[in-house]
């Protein structure tokens, strides 16, 4: 049987390395996924978790299993860390909006599987970053409500409420973007 | 668009992106950094046990400036923070004068110091019978080593602390001491 999170944490923190790597092998996609969905950078993704585990390390002591499972105290760090990078980024990297206007029509036939995953990429980072939060968090990471109130630093129902504005604007989004298309064709 | 269709459309993405992971050297980074922690961790702990020793030899060495304290059960010392005050004596060829009526007397800066508890070196130890304190300087990354919070900037920085010695000369409980001007 496996060990907890928790236990493995413990460990690590009493200098165990194997600990150290099982916690980081278990969890890192998770990092680095929310880390991609908030960003769409493969560069910062990797950065955010990089710079997840390295505060781990130094300040895993702070967790608090009261609070939350390890988990979304990770997903907490990361949040912090990308809402840093989108306030640091956003003059020089403008996030790519969704297209308004589809245009020519036979974008019907190049709507792939893969470029509805794109549009639906281009859509979640372009929300507000809260609302974008909790979409991906509870929708694409599968979070309960609880761990990504926990992550979010927020009540229950705000992540309700942020979780239900966000889906309606995605709504608007795609609508736009993919359903419109279908409609033009 | 109903709520249907984006939540399909997110499980879309989700499926798409479930195995996407952090790259392999991040793995290897990381590690690297966790064995380089360790490794200061543990020089930390050493110069602690170094100081204690060699402030356990220097009392050896120079009898003349120990002084004798009551026993104490360094492991049952209380918690409480203690403080003492320091009033300089007056310095050989000084004298002092009572302020007189209708002067303004100045009063001279008092010292206060403040000790946190003691935190026992050996848990268990060898009975405790008789001991000495002696007061030496320690990096204040030996705070950090009982559980007292210090800044990382200030790992570097010497405090003082005073050391309870046994009998046989081994370190038995050390307390921290910082001067705070009245």
């Amino acid at each position: 049987m496996s060990e907890s999170d928790e236990i493995l944490l413990a460990r690590a923190l009493h200098g165990d390395e194997d600990a150290f790597t099982a916690l980081y092998r278990r969890r890192q996609g998770a990092v680095y996924r929310f880390a991609l969905h908030m960003t769409h950078s493969v560069a910062v993704a990797e950065d955010v978790t990089q710079e997840v585990f390295m505060a781990l390390i130094e300040r895993g002591r702070r967790f608090d299993p009261s609070r939350g499972t390890l988990l979304s105290f990770l997903y907490g760090i990361a949040r912090n860390h990308v809402l840093r990078r989108i306030e640091k980024d956003w003059w020089t990297t403008p996030v790519e909006a969704v297209d308004d206007h589809p245009g020519a029509d036979d974008l019907l036939d190049h709507l792939t599987r893969q470029e509805t995953v794109e549009r639906v990429r281009q859509a979640v980072v372009s929300l507000p970053p809260l609302y974008r939060a909790a979409v991906v968090l509870c929708d694409l990471e599968h979070a309960t409500y609880e761990e990504a109130a926990a992550a979010l630093e927020c009540p229950v129902g705000t992540v309700r409420s942020r979780l239900n504005r966000g889906r309606a604007m995605l709504a608007q989004k795609l609508a736009r973007s993919l359903v419109g298309t279908v409609y033009d064709g | 668009m109903t709520d249907d269709s984006v939540q399909n459309l997110l499980r879309t993405l989700a499926e798409a992106d479930a195995s996407a992971e952090a790259p392999p050297e991040i793995e290897v980074r990381l590690r690297k950094e966790f064995r380089s922690r360790r490794q200061r961790r543990r020089w930390r702990q050493a110069a602690v046990w170094a100081a204690s020793a060699a402030a356990a030899i220097i009392l050896v060495l120079i009898p003349s400036r120990k002084s004798t304290v009551a026993p104490i059960n360094a492991v049952e010392v209380n918690a409480h923070v203690t403080t003492r005050q320091n009033n300089p004596a007056p310095l050989a060829g000084q004298t002092t004068t009572m302020p007189s009526p209708g002067r303004i007397a100045v009063r001279p800066r008092q010292q206060m110091e403040i000790a946190t508890e003691f935190f026992p070196l050996m848990v268990p130890g060898p009975p405790f019978e008789r001991g000495h304190l002696l007061r030496v300087e320690l990096p204040a990354s030996a705070m950090q080593m009982v559980g007292l919070p210090v800044h990382e900037e200030h790992l570097a920085d010497l405090v003082q602390a005073d050391v309870l010695l046994g009998e046989e000369g081994l370190p038995r409980a050390i307390r921290f001491v910082k001067f705070e001007t009245k």
